[in-house]
């Protein structure tokens, strides 16, 4: 519990000692992975535009899509799940993991 | 019967019901229902998200931004999914914690302010009619489509409807069955897909999958490449409409009460995911309807003129079953689909704003004596006050139906996505944060229409639809700058927030 000559701090970057830590650690890891697949992709495909590589992503095809429309179209929401579940699964554990140390039953 | 009266009766049927099944419900088990719905695990957790979710925009307007614009309407699908990521991983089970069930609660509490209270009532309210016009023009366009009518006819009965189900489900006290509406949604969009790529000779049990084949058709029969990335539109503007709809996501108010109905935090953030999927399950299908309504259209040599391919495009779905010569009673089904879909949608938002200016207007303003019945009589009038305010703005719909939601998404984005963010990850937000962010969030909104024609270089940085990639980080900034310079909050909410919000495993 918290020291009475401590203010009381909430940051997301500077989360406190213990389940705040980890819980903020895998929010920031998973920011970067929403981010650089949504618009680092779109990056990549503006970027490649006319040379060799962006006819590539867009010749290529997958399920008879141009490589770039099922990654945006179908890949995407499937990626977004993904986090999701990864999300949960690591949240449930540091749960479980911290619910253990303070000798409390899991929620 | 021929087509159109087809699709009236199933459309009857559909509505009929879910009334019917209801009632039922009710008789059988009415303790057990508690804030809008039965608790059914994880999965049925999930399918009342994506009912929750599921409106005229996701089952008419991604078809149509799709089929208009190609590759720029993905980030409409991208942008309705991704949202749920911030929404999980940011806000989810911390507002849960924080046990505020709406909007206005949760910024009277947090900030303590009745005025901020007061503006994010405004605000809340101001979003669900936005979102409610879309929702009212989808409405009109099936209407008009069924009963072989004009547009304003087919609003106005729509409207009707909406407020005699209103009426006759809040008379009977109807409970929403929300996994069932996801069902019956999901089907009515799904099975009339796979029939179409049947039909068209494609891969049908995966129309998902199998409309790539007709993609490459496209382009080999006709030239017509779908997928061009950026073509007619920058890639700011995707992105910008992208971010938008995502942050707006995260701002929903109707979408972040959602996290109420599941008796702990660990169900709700699994439920989560399971709406995501279920969503994702009509956003991986809806590029098919764009691209088979393009194909036959190229077969059938209709080259419509660029207006006229706008007015057409929120039906395409329709239309393109029809075209293909689908049976009556299955373009009945995908229309009971979107109809119910949007139907719900209006309902549930017109109910919650009127009991927003009911609760936080009325009674927290107005009339702080106001007995339970006149608060009810403010309730029920405010329904059709909203009612009427969006049929009017709905007669002359200003957009496509994805376009006018997205504006709604760019509100929520630029105002309560930050308040809620920093409300819950910074302890330091305080009301003159809270309310200047606010004021400059509704300020980016209304940016182009407003100042456009004066600065132009305005319009380009907060486009009406894509507001908020400027925006919300704007809004943000605003809010730290003015907390900062204004005397920080009290220390009871600090330690509630360092606590409870973020310290319950401590």
């Amino acid at each position: 519990m918290s020291r009475p000559e401590k203010s009381h701090k909430v940051n997301l970057f500077r989360p406190k000692e213990g389940h705040m830590r980890d819980e903020v650690h895998i929010i920031l890891a998973l920011l970067f992975g929403w981010g650089v697949c949504t618009f680092g992709f779109q990056f990549l495909v503006y970027a490649c535009r006319g040379t060799g590589a962006g006819s590539l992503l867009t010749r290529l095809t997958l399920f008879n899509l141009p490589l770039h429309f099922w990654f945006t179209g179908q890949f995407l929401p499937l990626w977004f799940i993904v986090l999701c579940v990864i999300f949960n699964i690591y949240v449930d554990r540091i749960s479980e993991y911290h619910s253990r140390r303070r000798d409390r039953s899991y929620e | 019967m021929n087509d159109s009266s087809w699709s009236i009766f199933v459309v009857l049927l559909v509505l009929l019901s879910f009334i019917l099944v209801g009632l039922r419900q009710k008789s059988r088990e009415s303790h057990e229902y508690g804030f809008g719905g039965r608790y059914t695990g994880r999965i049925g957790g999930g399918a009342a998200i994506a009912s929750n979710w599921m409106s005229a925009a996701s089952l008419m307007g991604l078809a149509g931004i799709i089929y208009l614009r190609g590759y720029q309407g993905l980030a409409y699908v991208i942008g309705w999914t991704g949202g749920y990521v911030l929404l999980l991983v940011l806000l989810a089970s911390q507002i849960r914690r924080f046990g505020k069930f709406t909007t206005p609660e949760f910024v009277g509490e947090r900030y303590g302010s009745p005025a901020a209270r007061l503006m994010a009532a405004v605000i809340a309210i101001a979003i669900s009619v936005i979102y409610c016009v879309a929702q009212f023009k989808g409405i009109g366009l099936i209407f008009a489509f069924m009963f072989d009518i004009g547009y304003e006819q087919g609003v106005t009965y729509g409207a009707l409807a909406v407020v005699s189900y209103l009426v006759i489900s809040g008379a009977l006290g109807v409970p929403r069955n929300q996994q069932l509406q996801y069902l019956v949604i999901c089907v009515a969009f799904i099975v009339p897909l796979m029939w179409l790529a049947k039909k068209l000779g494609y891969f049908w049990l995966l129309p998902q999958f199998g409309y790539g084949r007709a993609l490459t058709d496209l382009a080999r029969e006709f030239r017509i490449d779908f997928t061009l990335p950026f073509a007619g539109d920058s890639l700011f503007e995707w992105c910008a409409l992208c971010f938008t709809l995502m942050v707006g996501t995260g701002g929903l108010p109707h979408v972040l009460s959602r996290f109420y109905t599941v008796p702990n935090v660990r169900d709700a953030r699994w439920s989560v995911v399971w709406g995501l999927f279920f969503i994702a399950l009509i956003y991986w299908s809806a590029p098919a309807f764009a691209v088979f309504g393009r194909l036959l259209e190229a077969r059938h040599g209709i080259v419509f003129a660029p207006e006229t391919a706008r007015a057409a495009a929120d039906v395409i779905a329709l239309k393109t079953a029809l075209m293909a010569g689908l049976p009556g009673w299955l373009v009945g089904v995908l229309a009971a689909g979107a109809l119910s879909a949007a139907f719900f949608t209006v309902a549930g938002l017109l109910m919650t704003g009127a009991a927003s200016i009911s609760h936080d207007l009325y009674y927290s303003f107005v009339n702080p004596k106001a007995s339970e019945r006149a608060r009810m009589q403010v309730a029920k009038g405010g329904t059709l006050v909203l009612a009427a305010l969006v049929l009017l703005v709905a007669m002359n719909p200003p957009g496509l139906i994805a376009e006018i939601t997205a504006v709604a998404f760019a509100l929520a984005g630029n105002t309560i996505f930050p308040l809620f963010l920093l409300g819950i990850w910074w302890d330091r937000a305080n009301r003159y944060g809270a309310i200047a962010g606010m004021v400059t969030g509704v300020l980016c909104t209304v940016a182009a229409p407003l100042l456009g024609g004066i600065l132009p270089g305005v319009a380009s940085y907060f486009p009406v639809t894509a507001s908020a990639l400027c925006g919300a980080p704007l809004v943000i900034c605003v809010m730290i700058a003015v907390s900062l310079a204004t005397p920080a909050p009290p220390e009871e909410m600090r330690r509630f927030l360092e606590q409870e919000v973020h310290g319950h495993l401590d």
